[in-house]
């Protein structure tokens, strides 16, 4: 959760903004922006979580979300994944207005996420876990599969076959895939919530700080596997991390949040000398 | 595993087995003062030379001192030396005895009845071994140690050596324990002679006990030191012979099952007719909990349904009057149970674990309050209940009589595990796995968990139903008495004793905790001390269940639990150290 702030003076609240959806809607169509997200704003009660704020995500690219912890990173990531509805503003993802939508909805539209503490399903094989991330894709029906039909057969075993590529093309062994998960080792864990969340074919992979409890060897690897990822597979992805290098080396645009509001956007280079974002991670003195 | 461990202290180990040996002996206490020991004495086990009462103190005493020189993991001791474990088994022996004969020596001298009016004189001939005075209390305490002295000396021979012994042991207990149904088939073979050789008096002969304690010693020890060798010659076999002698086999079991209620005779093939319909039950609440993870103790509910459903539809004494006929008000039925499942599924689907618990827990007594009430007494007859269902007909034949039911229970049964296995290894069962595990995460992987839900709720209802219908036209008669809250504990312990998920667990659970209780009609006044007693020592020694399904039995393996704290500690270790933290 990313609502622990309390230095908030309770007025500062409710400044209701509402944009007009269509003005999203206009813009997506004229960036051609995969998502476009339009002051977005969440509030729990007297808390501002996320103040107004603006967001593209191009097609086919890493763009990439940096902030202190409590900034408001994972309130907005929650947002566009349907978990919590927005106070205000407007979500579009590939034409469509996604705010306050359910979270299997927005998963079936194409949005496949990980999570900053890994929420895999523990109990289940790890190529259970990969077919679990299949389901909206899959059509065969409760009367179909309890009649054990030929076609229902069919979509089984292309399911496991498709699981068992991905597990290849995040790097797990054969070897694991009927192995509980939560045996697995931690940076494996963190490959198959990748390969759950890709088994559903998304758009936008949302990876909520992929590299937290790694040491720098395997930072690195997971770095690299991102920009793979999006060459290979031709999707947008959506980092979150607070480790500034990973986000340095792969995202083309880094946007800045602090206290719930967007402090700073623009290209690595540019964040890196911005005096706002310097004086956001490492206080005041350090711009003085 | 190489970690370093301390060397042995053996005052700590003998200090522990004197505590486990006199808790053992508590344990005989509460067994002689509830009733238990007394009650059993009646029984034989081996016919004249051990009866079950004094059995159950025995078995209880052997436990504690088999296990008392195994040290828990978490000492980190080096293992103790064989002198050492048989000493402490010795002395949680003597500890049990030394308990037991102040027990008996105070039910002998002072008069406890008032309080515990099972500390009668026939309770101390027991536990004294039928002897008087200071003899008898020598003969229990000599009792206790030589249980400790076997227990120490199993633990002496190697593991699998020991393993076909306490087999072999456990064999004859449970033939000699299945005595009213085997003797009954004896009996319906018109094998007097046989039945003759087998069982006298309620318990098996010497020779009987002898012949099966080495055949499973022998069995067992094949297993072990052939077992390996035999399996490969088995799996070099050709695929087409193994595919047949597998059809074979299923082949003979087919048979099997259908002459096995003329082999039973009516009483056992009544409770055979019950133990298939808490299967039914057992598979269908499976799916709500097992599967998906949705604790319902209500499901009683759905059972009370399916009976009055059929009742009304099939009856002519019935309020509607219809007496239509059971094949045309079974799908009516299963409807209307798929209804009621969404009816009650609906309003918890915000409910989780405890909620959800206590939530189900009411519905299932307001259903049975409601069919037991006054307001809609006309409807459903209150105390009373309805009357004359009609048994189902098949053409001219009525299916009368619990020979004729176990058929179509038979047959609804295979129905329902088939059902139950081919959801599991879908999508469907899958997503409900999903659920279980995290429901928010199953929701942003794209599963609708209120659907899933409601699904859940609905197949189970409609299983709880079908066994409610076949219950009503087995007795004939339905009324809301024998619908309680036990039933619904009853299930929910079945599928704990099997193992949750696993369809052969339930089938297992059901004829241990449904089939023996009218075997041996003595469990009948303890059978909800014997519940209690199986779930706590099920959670403690096995909480995966008897037969788990393939996964879970995994879970518990030791390896990976070492593995996994290992990785664990890794996570925690390296987490919170992000390149650039906040002030």
């Amino acid at each position: 959760m990313t609502t622990e702030r309390d230095d908030l003076p309770a007025g500062m609240t409710a400044d209701e903004v509402s944009a007009a959806p269509s003005v999203a809607t206009v813009e997506a169509a004229k960036h051609g922006s995969l998502m476009v997200v339009r002051s977005l704003s969440k509030h729990f009660g007297g808390l501002v979580a996320n103040r107004e704020i603006d967001f593209d995500i191009p097609r086919n690219s890493i763009v990439s979300i940096i902030g202190p912890n409590g900034a408001g990173k994972t309130t907005f990531f929650n947002q566009l994944t349907g978990f919590f509805e927005p106070t205000s503003g407007t979500i579009v993802f590939d034409g469509l207005d996604i705010a306050g939508r359910s979270p299997n909805d927005v998963a079936k539209l194409g949005i496949g996420r990980t999570y900053q503490n890994i929420r895999l399903f523990k109990e289940m094989t790890v190529l259970a876990n990969v077919m679990v991330g299949r389901h909206v894709r899959l059509r065969s029906q409760w009367f179909q599969a309890l009649l054990h039909l030929p076609s229902v057969k069919r979509e089984e075993a292309e399911t496991t076959q498709r699981a068992r590529e991905l597990l290849d093309l995040v790097g797990l062994s054969r070897r694991y895939e009927d192995e509980l998960a939560r045996n697995l080792p931690y940076g494996d864990q963190r490959r198959l919530e990748i390969a759950r969340a890709l088994a559903s074919d998304p758009k936008l992979l949302l990876l909520d700080e992929p590299t937290a409890g790694m040491n720098p060897g395997e930072t690195a690897q997971m770095t690299q596997f991102i920009s793979r990822l999006r060459h290979e597979l031709g999707i947008a992805i959506l980092l979150i991390e607070h480790d500034m290098k990973v986000v340095m080396g792969v995202s083309e645009r880094i946007t800045v949040l602090d206290h719930g509001e967007r402090i700073a956007e623009g290209t690595p280079e540019q964040i890196r000398t911005d005096p706002l974002v310097i004086e956001a991670y490492l206080g005041k003195q350090a711009t003085a | 595993m190489n970690e370093r461990r301390r060397p042995v202290d053996p005052r700590l180990v003998l200090k522990r087995a004197a505590g486990m040996g006199a808790i053992a002996g508590l344990v005989g206490v509460y067994l002689s003062l509830v009733g238990i020991v007394e009650r059993f004495e009646t029984r034989n086990v081996v016919t004249g030379v051990v009866t079950l009462g004094l059995l159950t103190v025995a078995i209880a005493i052997l436990v504690a001192a088999f296990v008392a020189p195994r040290l828990p993991r978490a000492w980190g001791m080096a293992e103790p030396s064989r002198g050492l474990k048989f000493a402490a088994s010795l002395l949680a022996g003597a500890a049990a005895a030394a308990v037991l004969v102040l027990f008996l020596i105070a039910v002998e001298s002072l008069d406890l009845r008032d309080i515990f009016p099972n500390a009668s004189p026939s309770l101390a001939r027991i536990l004294s071994l039928g002897m008087d005075g200071p003899t008898g209390w020598a003969a229990l305490a000599a009792m206790c140690l030589a249980i400790g002295a076997i227990a120490g000396a199993l633990h002496a021979l190697r593991s699998r050596d020991r393993q076909p012994l306490v087999a072999a042991m456990a064999a004859v207990l449970l033939v000699s324990l299945m005595e009213p149904f085997l003797n009954n088939v004896f009996l319906q073979l018109r094998q007097n002679a046989l039945a003759g050789f087998v069982y006298e008096r309620s318990g098996l002969t010497i020779p009987a006990a002898l012949l099966v304690f080495f055949v499973v010693l022998a069995v067992g020890a094949f297993e072990t030191y052939r077992g390996e060798q035999a399996r490969e010659r088995v799996d070099s076999l050709p695929e087409a012979t193994r595919r047949n002698v597998k059809y074979v086999t299923l082949f003979f079991v087919g048979v099997l099952l259908l002459i096995l209620p003329h082999l039973m005779g009516v009483f056992l093939s009544e409770v055979v007719g019950t133990v298939g319909l808490y299967i039914l039950m057992g598979l269908g609440l499976n799916i709500v909990v097992g599967y998906a993870g949705l604790l319902d103790l209500g499901y009683v509910a759905f059972f009370a349904v399916g009976a009055y459903a059929t009742a009304l539809l099939t009856s002519p004494a019935s309020s509607l009057g219809l007496g239509l006929d059971f094949w045309i008000a079974l799908p009516i039925v299963m409807v209307i149970a798929a209804i009621t499942g969404i009816t009650i599924g609906a309003p918890v689907l915000r409910l989780r674990g405890d909620y959800l618990a206590i939530v189900t827990l009411g519905f299932g007594e307001i259903v049975r309050i409601l069919l037991l009430s006054d307001a809609l007494r006309p409807i459903f007859g209150g105390a009373q209940g309805i009357l004359a269902i009609p048994p189902p007909e098949i053409g001219d034949l009525r299916l009368a009589g619990p020979v004729n039911l176990y058929y179509p229970i038979l047959a609804f049964v295979i129905l329902g595990a088939f059902v139950a296995w081919t959801l599991a290894n879908s999508r469907i069962g899958r997503a409900w796995n999903a659920m279980r595990e995290d429901e928010e995460v199953a929701a942003a992987t794209g599963i609708n968990t209120t659907n899933y839900k409601l699904l859940a709720f609905a197949i189970g209802a409609v299983f709880g139903c079908v066994a409610g219908a076949f219950l009503s036209v087995k007795i004939g008669v339905v009324f809301p008495q024998r619908l309680d809250i036990l039933v619904s504990i009853t299930v929910l312990s079945l599928i704990i004793l099997g193992g949750m998920g696993s369809i052969r667990g339930v089938i297992l659970g059901a004829f241990v905790l449904v089939g023996l209780p009218e075997l041996l009609r003595e469990f009948a006044e303890y059978r909800l001390l014997i519940y209690g007693g199986v779930l706590v020592t099920m959670m403690l020694l096995r909480p995966e269940g008897l037969l788990p399904n393939r996964s879970r039995q995994r879970e518990l393996h030791e390896e990976h639990d070492a593995e996994e704290t290992q990785y664990q500690q890794r996570a925690g270790g390296d987490t919170g150290a992000p390149a650039i933290s906040t002030p």
